[in-house]
């Protein structure tokens, strides 16, 4: 860990937990809310990022995508889904400072999903997020969230950013 | 339904054309006999294109059935594809997806092979038996053949040959999915697994009615004039027009949804390649969704996205967003299909038969006339894997 001050971990802290929240409670709006105006997401198979290889699960490389992420999964596929409970399970593992207001952070995640009205509770994915992190006046947001998941075969379809 | 016999499981199929019985997708039983006469029998199964392992030495490793082979890029260009066994003592050579590698090494006994598949070092082969060659010990080589610069496998000696077997209705829009010549760049790969039997999985991947995609309906995008071909031997393609309206209200980026190529005039192809492979070029989408059956029940498919060689970077960038997004288990337009798939896997654990409706014109006679929408197209597929089976059609 770098001499960032505790204000700062906690605030990223903060954001990452206000991320998974929102996901752990199907809240697609506070999902969407911890992601500045310039903000992207990307969800991509490690497989890809160790070949070099761009397709990603989901590419959101703009807010505009960021706004249709949560319209896909509000209004468009709401009734075919077979919805399921998310929980997951993040650590800090690396946070360092890019420039003045900005740092890089680096969670590791493992993500439990049980399909809605059953029983089986499996695992979606494992892997790390690689994040860019404004910071203005204390709050913390996304600049870009990128979920690389070990995980290269998913268990199911996914309906959801992870 | 079923019988045991000494040539494996049957299951009597019901007199209609147009129906299936639910158990097909439900006996495990079946599957050592898919295996024999389907996997490994008189069919040609496609297994990585040259833009995968561009490079001498790059290898993939894939399935065919239960058998794990791997293709790989020999010093001399060709591309081969080979049995993954040590021939030897059997041990795996190739243990990760991808990579690449100068030359083959077994870890077991080092045993050496070349990338042409010869063995090239048998550390005390002096000690060996009187009869050893190391000549007679190269890897197990797979009948091969290319188009477009996709490598298709066969295990027998019988199966037509590649174009024959495709026939021009099939594989002249496969070569416009694969870039009309073939000079394809692979952008990447999503791979999933569907908790459906391989079968329900051709039923629904390649052919669906429209009626599934709220998000086209939202989008206000319905599909233009269009047609389905279907060969003897149950491979079905379909064409048609994209008319994608100038104004997507529902979204705040519909540079999605742009479709900015001009190497086709249509919009969509999508293909269905007996027995399990999807092809589609949907927009500036072009991907192949290898599939391997996990057992009779569970199926993974690998989606591969191609760009091509002529791209300039606007139109690379645009296929990677597109792809990233439109298609394979988290699609805007696609993940709807992934839905039905275990839906319809849950739905087939009842008796009787699943009903094929739309454009049969004949219950008693299989046509290969079909309408752009119609799902009698899976017709002909099914009535090719009844007579791979031997399965008898009821009188009654």
């Amino acid at each position: 860990m770098s001499k960032l001050s505790n204000d700062t971990v906690s605030a990223v802290e903060n954001l990452n937990r206000d991320y998974i929240c929102a996901l752990d409670n199907m809240d697609m709006t506070g999902w969407l809310a911890c992601f500045s105006q310039q903000g992207s997401y990307t969800f991509i198979a490690e497989e890809n990022v160790r070949r070099g290889l761009p397709i990603a699960f989901m590419l959101d490389d703009c807010y505009e995508r960021l706004q249709d992420r949560v319209t896909q999964v509000v209004d468009i596929q709401i009734d075919s889904t077979e919805h399921y409970q998310m929980r997951h399970f993040t650590q800090l593992t690396n946070i360092v400072e890019q420039e003045s207001g900005t740092v890089r952070a680096t969670f590791n995640f493992s993500i439990y999903y049980t399909q809605k009205d059953t029983n089986h509770t499996k695992i979606l994915c494992v892997g790390r997020y690689e994040d860019i992190i404004t910071l203005k006046g204390g709050k913390a947001e996304f600049k870009h969230r990128k979920a690389i998941t070990d995980s290269n075969v998913l268990p199911r379809y996914v309906a959801y950013p992870v | 339904m079923t019988k045991q016999s000494t040539e494996g499981p049957t299951l009597v199929w019901p007199k209609k054309y147009n129906e299936i019985p639910k158990a097909v997708f439900e006996m495990e039983e079946l599957w050592p006999k898919e295996l024999e006469t389907i996997f490994y029998g008189e069919e040609w199964h496609p297994i990585v294109h040259r833009a995968e392992i561009p490079n001498p030495g790059d290898y993939k490793a894939a399935e065919l059935g239960e058998m794990p082979i791997f293709a790989v890029h020999g010093e001399d260009g060709e591309i081969r594809v080979f049995q993954n066994t040590c021939t030897h003592r059997g041990t795996s050579l190739i243990t990760e997806s991808s990579g690449n590698k100068k030359e083959l090494e077994c870890p077991y006994h080092r045993w050496l092979f070349n990338l042409q598949g010869d063995l090239v070092g048998c550390p005390n082969s002096r000690d060996y038996a009187p009869g050893f060659d190391r000549k007679n010990f190269g890897l197990a080589k797979l009948r091969l053949e290319e188009f477009c610069g996709l490598f298709f496998v066969t295990m027998s000696d019988k199966t037509p040959p590649l174009k024959e077997y495709l026939g021009e209705s099939f594989y002249e829009p496969l070569s416009r999915i694969l870039g009309g010549d073939g000079r394809l760049k692979l952008i990447g790969y999503q791979k999933v697994m569907y908790d459906c039997n391989w079968k329900a999985y051709c039923d629904n991947d390649g052919y669906h009615a429209p009626l599934l995609h709220k998000a086209f309906a939202l989008l206000n995008w319905q599909g233009g004039k269009g047609f389905q071909k279907v060969t003897e031997n149950g491979h079905l393609s379909f064409e048609s027009e994209l008319k994608i309206p100038d104004d997507i209200t529902a979204l705040e980026d519909g540079s999605i949804l742009d479709f900015k190529g001009t190497e086709t005039s249509t919009g969509s192809i999508v293909q269905m390649q007996f027995p399990v492979t999807v092809y589609s070029k949907h927009m500036d989408m072009l991907n192949i969704r290898y599939a391997f059956p996990k057992g009779p029940k569970g199926l993974e498919v690998h989606y591969a996205y191609f760009s091509h060689e002529d791209d300039d970077e606007e139109m690379l960038a645009h296929r990677i967003r597109q792809s990233s997004n439109l298609l394979g288990p988290c699609g805007l337009i696609s993940m709807e299909d992934a839905s039905v798939f275990s839906r319809i896997d849950i739905g087939n654990k009842t008796p009787g038969n699943a009903i094929f409706q739309k454009g049969v014109e004949d219950e008693h006679k299989l046509s290969f006339t079909v309408k752009q929408n119609d799902e009698s197209g899976n017709l002909p597929r099914w009535e090719h894997y009844r007579k791979r089976m031997g399965f008898e059609r009821s009188e009654s």
